[in-house]
């Protein structure tokens, strides 16, 4: 899928450090990110967003006129959009109520540049879908929205437990998606004893999705640990 | 407190066996006295022996020598009184003037039941009258009216073991009385005491016997109370020390590292600048990895990490950890395998699955970081009986007997109070150690089946 279209998204990134905010602009412009502004306070952050109306945010929580966690709940109240916390506060506590305040993640500083781009680029995926749903894998398309894989132009339904735990993997593609992540996907919290039917699901989705189910390249099994999704071309 | 009803019950149950072994010793001490004082029968029988030996011949009566011997060691008179005229026929020459020569019968009847001018008397039947025996003034006390009532006689061993048994109960009460102050006094002391060894705040009311003792306590549990507030106050003064030096080292680090990545995957410098580059990223990780470990490691230390434990599927916690490290792409010199019995699904421990998480990880990160060269890491999770154990174990270079010996026995220099002069293994065990303490389980270290190291964490299960 093409995800250029994700690069020309507003961000606004807020830090107290100039020096911070200068590495962390190269490294999303070397990423390919253009249309960033950057504030070092919360009232300076609140008058960019006003003016700027970012569509992504990166946020520190220590600045020196307030906190993050306070500037991110006056930046909901004017436009919801997805925001990351960047911050050398580690603490169990901390994390928990960033995420409580709808974080779409929370980092810990230091950080490595490939780390800040995955996860930026997954929090714009998954917030701003393009136009065009449809996920390509080696045999087939998944059209998430209408629940169906087309394959060899054909329409094939999705049971809604096939579509959760086809969902999991694709936030995961990639990688691998823990047996018990997917059954807790597809049965919610307490998902225990559901791993039989898991693999009874995974065969029925191996059917819509692969031209040989027994011989399987888009939807990997890994012994004991879990599945995997591999897009085509990857 | 569940001793000291055990001892009131001691004391109590010995007090009543020391008053009955009192009894049974005193009655067996008086039937040996008793027994000792007439050996060789009683006055009766004496007197009815010297009626028997008492022959009368032509010239009168006589007493054979031997009698007559014995009756004078005993300084004992004898009379004999004649049945027809009731005077003495035969007399000892000891007999005092003061005994008098003839008797009426109810002389008789006296001298039988009590004394003949205050000397005791016993009598013994002869063929023609009656013998009497004086013995010295003072050497026997007679029973002048020996009679009881029949039923006093025949109750006589039901009412002496309800006198024993009231006397006991008595001794009892008495006791119990006496001592219910003390105990009452006790009872507050032993409390505070017990109160002390569990480091709680201890105030004892000051009065009574042992209000001393009491003092001395309360003044105990306040130097405790105080010297624990001050080793409180010092921990979490170090902790937060190393919580907010790993804080504000953490963002002059991220652009360390942000550069020095940036550096390493720019094509336009040299291919031995970007891999300088990589040495500062690999080293800034190393200083990330052990400023979290530090800040983590203290605070278990001193008790200032919260863990919530919560029923968790050990296996999913732990698959989870395996997935993490197989999607971060690791090394290809590193290669981990998942060997928990596919038939083995669940497994629930009341755990904190982030520590216990971190835990793994690190156990996981320690083979990597020990072996260069790279190996082969197994993850396995066995339930067996009422535990569930991890095992991390790999085929790399492995550890020698003694410093398996070591990692188990000795103390890591953060935690050991002696000066330490060398570093004795990293913080990754350490807290893994740490974490797995304050779950209530236990840490193995030993030698791998595939010739490498391996660790052992052993948790509870929850059924």
């Amino acid at each position: 899928m093409d995800y250029d279209y994700l690069k020309q998204k507003r961000i606004l990134l807020v830090d107290d450090e100039q020096e911070l905010l200068d590495m962390v602009v190269s490294i999303l412009n070397e990423d390919g990110f253009q249309n960033i502004k950057t504030a070092k306070t919360v009232s300076e952050a609140v008058t960019v967003s006003e003016s700027y109306q970012p569509e992504f945010a990166i946020l520190d929580v220590m600045l020196p006129d307030g906190n993050g966690f306070d500037l991110m709940e006056r930046l909901k109240k004017t436009a919801d959009y997805p925001m990351l916390f960047l911050t050398a506060r580690g603490e169990n506590d901390d994390k928990f109520r960033g995420f409580g305040l709808g974080a779409d993640d929370y980092m810990v500083k230091p950080f490595l540049p490939k780390e800040l781009l995955c996860r930026v680029n997954a929090i714009l995926r998954r917030s701003y879908k393009s136009e065009n749903p449809l996920v390509k894998l080696h045999n087939s398309e998944i059209d998430f929205e209408r629940a169906e894989i087309i394959k060899n132009g054909e329409h094939i339904s999705l049971t809604a437990k096939e579509h959760d735990i086809l969902a999991a993997l694709y936030r995961n593609a990639g990688r691998i998606v823990t047996i018990d992540a997917l059954c807790e996907a597809a049965w919610g919290d307490n998902p225990f004893g559901y791993e039989n039917s898991l693999m009874a699901h995974i065969c029925r989705i191996r059917e819509k999705i692969e031209a040989n189910p027994s011989q399987p390249v888009s939807l990997i099994t890994i012994k004991g640990l879990g599945y995997k999704l591999v897009m085509e071309g990857k | 407190m569940k001793s000291l009803p055990k001892l009131i019950r001691r004391f109590v149950s010995i007090m009543i066996l020391s008053s009955v072994l009192l009894i049974i010793l005193n009655f067996a001490l008086l039937v040996i006295y008793t027994l000792n004082l007439v050996p060789n029968g009683s006055p009766w029988i004496t007197a009815q022996e010297v009626a028997d030996n008492l022959v009368q011949n032509a010239n009168g009566y006589i007493l054979d020598k031997n009698t007559a011997l014995e009756l004078q060691n005993m300084n004992v008179w004898a009379i004999f009184i004649d049945n027809g005229t009731m005077k003495v026929v035969w007399q000892t020459d000891n007999l005092p003037r003061t005994i008098p020569m003839s008797y009426t019968v109810s002389d008789i009847a006296s001298l039988t039941r009590g004394y003949i001018d205050r000397y005791p008397t016993f009598t013994g039947e002869a063929e023609n009258g009656i013998v009497v025996l004086g013995y010295p003034k003072n050497s026997f006390w007679k029973h002048m009216w020996p009679s009881w009532d029949y039923n006093f006689i025949a109750n006589l061993p039901k009412t002496f073991l309800s006198v024993l048994a009231i006397n006991v109960a008595l001794i009892f009460i008495i006791y119990v009385a006496a001592n219910s102050r003390l105990l009452k006094s006790v009872k507050p002391i032993v409390n505070g005491i017990q109160a002390l060894s569990t480091n709680e705040e201890v105030h004892i009311r000051e009065k009574g016997l042992l209000s001393e003792l009491a003092a001395n306590i309360n003044k105990t549990s306040d130097i405790l109370q105080t010297q624990s507030r001050q080793l409180r106050k010092r921990e979490t003064a170090r902790a937060n020390w190393i919580a907010g030096v790993s804080h504000d080292i953490r963002t002059p680090l991220s652009m360390v590292m942000g550069y020095a990545g940036q550096l390493e995957s720019d094509m336009q410098l040299s291919k031995s600048n970007r891999q300088k580059a990589a040495v500062i990223v690999r080293q800034s990780k190393r200083m990330r990895n052990l400023i979290n470990d530090l800040n983590l490691a203290s605070k278990l230390e001193y008790n200032m990490q919260p863990i919530n434990p919560e029923r968790q599927n050990l296996i999913a916690v732990i698959r989870q950890v395996v997935v993490d490290f197989i999607n971060m792409n690791i090394d290809e010199k590193y290669t981990i395998e998942w060997e928990t019995d596919e038939t083995l699904t669940f497994c629930i421990a009341n755990i904190d699955k982030d520590l216990i998480g971190r835990a793994v990880s690190n156990l996981i990160q320690n083979s990597m970081n020990h072996n260069g060269q790279g190996c082969h890491i197994f993850v396995r999770v066995i339930a067996k009986d009422t535990v569930c154990t991890v095992v991390v174990a790999d085929n790399g270079v492995g550890a020698t007997d003694k410093q398996i010996e070591k990692l188990n026995n000795t103390p890591h220099y953060m935690v050991c109070d002696e000066k330490a002069t060398e570093q004795r293994h990293g913080l990754g065990l350490l807290i893994v150690k740490q974490i797995i303490f304050a779950h209530g389980g236990k840490m193995l270290i030993k030698h791998s089946e595939y010739n490498g190291f391996e660790v052992n964490l052993i948790l509870p299960m929850v059924m």
